[in-house]
C-alpha cells in the first residue's frame, strides 16, 4: 500500500506544479493530453490484461462528452453536475458490459471480431453525431455550455483533470495487486483452462470492458468542459485509433504507460507540427518502431523506475491461511451415461454409450485410438454437445451446459495436452486454481486470497519428487511437457472436485514420474473419496489403480467391469491388447 | 554401414539459455538411435536442435559429411531430415490427406493405410477432429512416407495404444532397413528397446550414457531415469 | 430497375471483390490485419499519374502499377510485416503506422490535391438497349476472367494449403520443408498487388488523392466479414452484399443511411455469424 501512495504522490508532485512552472497555456495543453491519457489507461487495462483490443473507445468518450455537455447546459450547481456525470459514466459502462457479455458469451477466445464490432460502432456513432443536427449541432459541434462547476479551462479545471488522472492511476495500481488482476490476465493467457476452473470468462471480459468504458466516459466528461465544444470527431474512428496508439506507445502493461504515451505523443506533435513539415511521417515511423521493437512501449523501457504489472508471488509454504470451502456442489456419486450419441461434423463419435459408474473409486477408460475416450470427457464438461442422450452426475443432468459450469457441479478436469497458464508463474497458476469455485466477489479484492492453500493441493506440492516447488522457471509455459502434466493435475484437484477427469495424466512421463503421478491420483481418491475417471493406455497403471475399467471401441462401450474380467473378455482382447511402458 | 548423421559437441537452448551441453552422437544408414532421459533434461531441445527448429549456440551437425548446423529447418528438410514433433504435431485445420502430402513424398502411403486404417477412413476430414492418439499416428505416418534420409521423432508413442506402438516399431525397422537413419526420443522403454540399436541417455542436458543395444543393461538405464 | 443500374452494381461489386481478394489473402490467410490495404489501392490508382508525369506511353500503366505496388509491398513485408506473423493485434498497429507513412509519402511527392486520370478506353457501348461506358465493361470482363483463372488455379495448386499450414503451425511447416519466409512474402505481395490493380482500374472513375484508401479498406474488411474468410464464392457474396446494400440503400434514401446499413449489417455478422454468410448457408 505504501508504494502505491508513493507513486501517486510522485505523480501529483509532477503534475501539480505545471501551471506555476510553465504557465497556464502549457497546463491547458497538458490537461488535454491527460484527458486522452485517462481514456488510454482504460484501454491499457483491457488490452494489456485480458488481451481484448477495443477499437472504438471514442464511442464512450464522445457519447459521454455530448451527454456531459448537454447536462452542463441544463444542470445548475456543482452537485447536480457531478451527479449527472456519475450517472453518464455508470450508464455507459453498464452498456459496455452488456455489449461485451453478449458478444463473448459462448466463446472461448477474443479474436479480432470484438475489435471490429467496436470499430463499426464508433463509425456508426460518428455518422449519427454528424447527421442528427438538431441534437448534436452536426458538424459545427455542440457548444454553448459552461464548464464543470464554472471552472476556467485555462485555470483551475487543470487541477480537476490532474486529480482525475491521479485517482485513476491509484485505482489501477490498487487493482494490480488484487486477485481480480490475476484472473483478468489469465483470460488473455488461456481462456479454455480458466473456464474449466469455473470462471465465466465472458463476465470477466465484460467487467474489464465496462471498466475501460468508464475511464473513456470520465475522460469524455472532462473533455467537454475542457474544450467547450463537442464535435462528431470526438466519437469517431480516428480518435479511437489515436487512443490505441497512445496506449501502445506509452505501454499497455503499465499503469502509467498510457498517460506517458499521451503526454509524449501530444507534446511531440504539438512541437513538431509547426517546426517540421514531415512530422507525421516521423510519428508514424516512430510508432512502427515501438510496435516492432518495444511492444511494452515507453513504460517498459523505463521499467526499472516503474512498477511492473505483476508483483511476484512467493511459492514457499509459510504462512498459508485457510481457504473457504468450494461453493459448488461436492456430492460424490455415480456418473451415468444414458444412450449418449455424439457427432462432430459428419463423424459419429459416440454411438449410444450407456453405463453407470459406482459412487466412488477410480474408473479407467481404455480403448483403441479414436474410440471416443476424450470425446466422452468433452461431453461431460460441455465442450461437445450431445446429439441425443443424457449424462447425469448424482442424478442431475450435466450435459449441454457451458464448460465453465462444470466445476460448479463438482467436475474437475485435466486435459490431454497439458493446458496451464503459460505466461504466468507456477505460483500464479496455483493461486488461480485456489480462487476457483471458492472466491466470493469480495475475495477478488483482497490480497490474502493469494495465500490460500487446500489440503489436496499442499499434499501434491509438498510431495517428494513433484517438479514444481523448486522450479526456477518464471513462466509455466517454459516447463517441459511432463512437468506441465503435474502442474495441470495440481490445478485440477485444488478445488477438491467430486468427479475428477484425467486425460492421459502419465503421457510423456518417465517410468518413475509415472509411478509418482499414479500414486498422487490414488492418494487424491483415497483422501477425498471422490470418483476419478482416468484415460490411460498403460495397462500396468490401469491394473494398479482401477476399481473398474470401461472399454470403448468405435464409440460404443463394449465392456465395463473389473480389470481381470475385462482382460479376459474375448471381445476386448480382439480390439485392444494394451501394453506397458 | 556408413555414417549418415553426426552431431559433435552440440550446445543450445532457448533465447540465450542453454539447455543442451556438448552432446555428441552418430547415426549410421539403417541405424536407429534411441534417446532417453527424464522430463526436463533437454530431450525435446536436442530434437529441435537436430531438426533445425532451434539454432545451436555451439558444436556441429553433419549430414553425409556436410555441415548443416547453420541451416534453417526447411533447408534441412530439403536435404533429407524429417521431423515428428512432440506437440502441435499435425496441421489441425488441414485434412488428413493434406497433412500427408504437404511435404514431398518418397513412397505411397498405401502400406500405412493397411496398418493404420483410421487414416484411410478419415482421409478427407480435418486432422483437428481426430483424437490425440490418431494425430500421433498421422504425424508418424507423414514422417515415414516423406523422402527423407533421416527421421527424427519426438515421443511418437505417447498416447498411442500398444497395438499401434508395435506397428510403429515395425514401420521404423522397415524404414531403417531401406537405408534411412532414425533418431527417436522416447519415454516408453519397451518400445525404445524393441527398435533402437544404440542408446543415448541424457541428464541435465548432457550425454551420460552411450552404448550399443547389445551392450546395454536395463538396470543402468533405469538408474539414469530414476528421480 | 434500369439495366444501367444493374451494370453499375456489377461494377461496384467486381472492383470491391478484387480489393477484398487481396485482403482475404493477407488477413484471411496470413492473419495480418493490414490497415494499409487501402493505401495499396491508392498507390495503384496513382500509377497512371506516375506514367504520365514521366511521359511514358499509356500501355505501361499496368506494368508500372504492378512494379510500384509490388516493390512497396515487398519492402513493407521484409522490414515490418515479416515480424508480425502470429501477432494479429500488433500487425494492426504497425500497418496502421504504415498506412500513415504511405499516405504522407504520396502527399509529399504528388501533393494533397485531386489527380484526374483520363479514360484509356473512351466512349460507350450498347448493351440491351442501354449505353454504358466501354471502359467499365472491359474492366468487368477482365475481373471476371481473372477470378475464373484464379478459381481454376486454386483448385489444383497446393499453395493455398501450404499458406494455411504455415500460418497455423509455422514450426511444423518449416519441418515439412516450407520456406515460410519466402511463401509469406509472396502471398503478401500478391495480396497487395490485387489491391493495386483495383486501384488502377478505378483511377479514371474516381478522384485520386492520398486519403482515398480508408474507405476501400473498410468496405473490403466488411465484405470479408460478411462473406467469410474461407472461399472465393464467399468473397463474391460478401462483396455483393456490401456493395449492393450501400448502392441500393444509398440510392433509395441517402449515402449516410447506405453507410449505416453496411455498418449495422457487418456488426450483426461479426456478432452472430463470425464465419460469414457461407457458413450460415451450409
Amino acid at each position: 500500500m505504501a508504494s502505491i501512495l508513493l507513486y501517486a504522490s510522485l505523480l501529483l508532485a509532477v503534475l501539480l506544479p505545471i501551471p506555476v512552472l510553465f504557465g497556464d497555456f502549457t497546463a491547458y495543453q497538458i490537461g488535454l493530453y491527460l484527458i486522452y491519457g485517462i481514456a488510454a489507461q482504460g484501454i491499457g487495462f483491457l488490452w494489456g490484461k485480458t488481451g481484448v483490443l477495443p477499437l472504438g473507445q471514442a464511442i464512450f468518450f464522445g457519447v459521454s462528452a455530448y451527454a456531459g455537455a448537454m447536462s452542463l447546459r441544463i444542470a445548475d450547481g456543482l452537485a447536480l453536475q457531478l451527479a449527472a456525470a456519475a450517472g453518464i459514466v455508470l450508464l455507459l459502462s453498464a452498456a459496455a458490459f452488456v455489449l461485451a457479455f453478449l458478444i463473448f458469451r459462448g466463446r472461448s477466445e477474443s479474436g479480432p471480431y470484438f475489435s471490429l464490432i467496436t470499430l463499426a460502432l464508433a463509425m456508426i456513432a460518428e455518422q449519427i453525431a454528424g447527421a442528427a443536427t438538431e441534437f448534436t449541432g452536426g458538424f459545427n459541434g455542440f457548444s454553448g455550455f459552461a464548464s464543470l462547476g464554472g471552472l476556467d479551462p485555462f485555470g483551475n479545471l487543470y487541477y480537476i483533470i490532474a486529480a482525475a488522472a491521479t485517482g485513476m492511476s491509484l485505482l489501477l495500481f490498487a487493482i494490480n495487486r488484487l486477485p481480480a488482476n490475476l484472473i483478468a490476465r489469465a483470460v488473455a493467457d488461456n481462456e479454455p483452462r480458466l473456464q474449466l476452473l469455473g470462471f465465466p470468462t465472458h463476465t470477466v471480459k465484460g467487467l474489464a470492458f465496462a471498466f475501460s468504458a468508464a475511464s473513456a466516459a470520465l475522460a469524455g466528461i472532462l473533455f467537454a468542459s475542457h474544450q467547450g465544444i463537442v464535435t462528431p470527431t470526438s466519437t469517431g474512428f480516428a480518435l479511437s485509433a489515436e487512443l490505441v496508439i497512445l496506449t501502445a506507445i506509452g505501454g499497455r502493461f503499465h499503469v502509467l504507460g498510457p498517460l506517458i504515451g499521451a503526454i509524449v505523443v501530444g507534446w511531440a506533435s504539438a512541437e513538431l507540427r509547426f517546426n517540421f513539415p514531415y512530422w507525421e511521417l516521423l510519428m508514424a515511423a516512430a510508432f512502427i518502431v515501438v510496435v516492432l521493437k518495444a511492444p511494452g512501449g515507453i513504460a517498459e523501457l523505463l521499467e526499472k523506475s516503474i512498477q511492473r504489472i505483476s508483483p511476484d508471488l512467493p511459492i514457499e509454504e509459510s504462512d498459508r491461511t485457510g481457504a473457504p470451502m468450494p461453493k459448488g456442489r461436492r456430492i460424490v456419486g455415480s456418473l451415468e451415461f444414458e444412450n449418449v450419441h455424439l457427432m462432430v461434423g459428419v463423424v459419429r463419435i459416440l454411438n449410444g454409450v450407456s453405463f453407470a459408474t459406482p459412487d466412488t473409486g477410480i474408473i479407467s477408460i481404455i480403448g483403441p485410438n479414436g474410440a471416443g475416450k476424450t470425446s466422452a470427457l468433452n461431453a461431460i464438461t460441455g465442450h461437445l454437445r450431445l446429439s441425443s442422450g443424457t449424462i447425469r452426475l448424482v442424478g442431475d443432468r450435466v450435459n449441454s451446459r457451458p464448460p465453465w459450469k462444470a466445476l460448479e457441479s463438482g467436475i474437475g478436469r485435466k486435459l490431454q495436452v497439458p493446458s496451464v497458464f503459460n505466461s504466468l508463474s507456477i505460483a500464479e497458476n496455483i493461486a488461480i486454481s485456489m480462487l476457483a469455485d471458492r472466491a466470493s466477489w469480495a475475495d477478488y479484492l483482497r490480497t490474502d486470497a493469494f495465500n490460500w492453500r487446500s489440503e489436496e493441493l499442499s499434499r501434491v506440492l509438498n510431495r517428494q519428487g513433484v517438479p514444481l516447488k523448486n522450479s526456477n522457471e518464471k513462466q509455466a509455459g517454459k516447463l517441459p511437457q511432463g512437468h506441465r502434466q503435474f502442474l495441470e493435475f495440481a490445478l485440477a484437484i485444488a478445488s477438491k472436485p467430486s468427479l475428477l477427469l484425467l486425460d492421459e495424466p502419465c503421457a510423456g512421463l518417465s517410468p518413475e514420474e509415472t509411478a509418482l503421478m499414479t500414486s498422487l491420483v490414488r492418494e487424491f481418491q483415497e483422501n477425498s473419496g471422490s470418483l476419478v475417471i482416468v484415460i490411460e493406455h498403460d495397462m500396468s497403471i490401469v491394473e494398479a489403480t482401477s476399481d473398474k475399467v470401461l472399454v470403448l471401441n468405435h464409440g460404443e462401450a463394449i465392456a465395463f467391469d473389473s480389470y481381470e474380467a475385462v482382460r479376459n473378455d474375448p471381445e476386448v482382447v480382439a480390439v485392444y491388447a494394451g501394453g506397458t511402458k | 554401414m556408413t555414417l549418415l548423421f553426426e552431431i559433435k559437441d552440440l550446445t543450445g537452448g532457448y533465447s540465450g539459455t542453454n539447455v543442451v551441453f556438448d552432446v555428441s552422437a552418430k547415426i549410421d544408414r539403417g541405424g536407429i538411435l534411441g534417446v532417453f532421459g527424464r522430463n526436463g533434461v533437454g530431450k525435446s531441445t536436442l530434437a529441435r536442435l537436430a531438426n533445425g527448429g532451434l539454432p545451436p549456440s555451439g558444436g556441429q551437425i553433419l549430414l553425409d559429411g556436410d555441415r548443416i548446423e547453420e541451416l534453417p529447418a526447411f533447408m534441412r528438410r530439403e536435404l533429407g531430415i524429417g521431423f515428428m514433433p512432440q506437440e502441435s504435431l499435425v496441421f489441425d485445420n488441414l485434412s488428413v490427406r493434406e497433412n500427408l502430402y504437404i511435404g514431398t513424398i518418397g513412397e505411397s502411403p498405401g502400406l500405412y493405410f493397411d496398418r493404420f486404417p483410421v487414416l484411410a477412413r478419415r482421409l478427407d476430414q480435418i486432422a483437428g477432429a481426430m483424437s490425440g492418439g490418431e494425430r500421433k499416428i498421422l504425424s508418424f505416418v507423414r514422417s515415414m512416407i516423406e523422402d527423407t534420409r533421416l527421421v527424427i521423432l519426438d515421443e511418437p508413442s505417447e498416447g498411442v495404444q500398444s497395438e499401434n506402438i508395435n506397428l510403429m516399431a515395425t514401420c521404423l525397422k522397415e524404414r531403417a532397413a531401406k537405408g534411412a537413419g532414425i533418431m527417436i526420443f522416447e519415454q516408453n522403454l519397451g518400445f525404445l528397446a524393441s527398435v533402437a540399436d544404440h542408446f543415448l541417455g541424457l541428464d541435465a542436458g548432457r550425454a551420460v550414457y552411450s552404448e550399443p543395444s547389445s551392450n546395454s543393461s536395463e538396470t543402468e538405464i533405469r538408474a539414469i531415469l530414476a528421480l | 430497375m434500369s439495366f444501367a443500374l444493374i451494370l453499375n452494381l456489377v461494377w461496384h461489386v467486381g472492383t470491391l471483390a478484387l480489393i477484398a481478394l487481396g485482403l482475404a489473402i493477407v488477413f484471411g490467410k496470413l492473419r495480418i490485419l493490414n490497415m494499409a490495404h487501402g493505401e495499396f489501392v491508392m498507390i495503384g490508382a496513382y500509377s497512371p499519374v506516375i506514367t504520365s508525369s514521366m511521359g511514358l506511353p499509356g500501355w505501361l500503366q499496368l506494368p508500372v502499377c504492378l512494379l510500384t505496388v509490388g516493390l512497396v509491398a515487398l519492402a513493407v513485408e521484409r522490414t515490418v510485416v515479416c515480424r508480425l506473423y502470429g501477432r494479429m493485434f500488433d500487425s494492426l498497429l504497425a500497418t496502421w503506422g504504415i498506412s500513415i507513412l504511405l499516405r504522407e509519402a504520396v502527399e509529399l511527392i504528388f501533393g494533397r490535391g485531386y489527380q484526374s486520370v483520363s479514360l484509356p478506353i473512351p466512349g460507350t457501348v450498347q448493351i440491351f438497349g442501354t449505353s454504358y461506358p466501354a471502359y467499365r465493361i472491359a474492366i468487368i470482363g477482365c475481373i471476371a476472367l481473372g477470378f475464373a483463372i484464379l478459381a481454376w488455379w486454386n483448385s489444383r495448386s497446393m499453395v493455398a494449403t501450404r499458406i494455411k499450414a504455415m500460418v497455423e503451425n509455422p514450426g511444423l511447416a518449416q519441418a515439412v520443408g516450407i520456406n515460410t519466409g519466402r511463401l509469406s512474402a509472396w502471398a503478401f505481395v500478391f495480396g497487395c498487388c490485387t489491391a493495386g490493380l483495383a486501384g488502377l482500374a478505378l483511377a479514371p472513375t474516381i478522384r485520386v488523392e492520398p486519403m482515398m484508401g480508408l474507405d476501400y479498406l473498410i468496405k473490403s474488411f466488411f465484405a470479408l466479414v460478411v462473406g467469410g474468410l474461407g472461399t472465393l464464392e464467399g468473397l463474391g457474396l460478401g462483396a455483393g452484399i456490401i456493395a449492393g446494400t450501400q448502392s441500393l440503400v444509398g440510392a433509395a434514401l441517402n449515402q449516410t443511411y447506405g453507410y449505416l446499413a453496411v455498418l449495422s449489417l457487418s456488426i450483426l455478422f461479426l456478432w452472430l455469424k463470425p464465419d460469414g454468410i457461407h457458413s450460415a448457408l451450409r
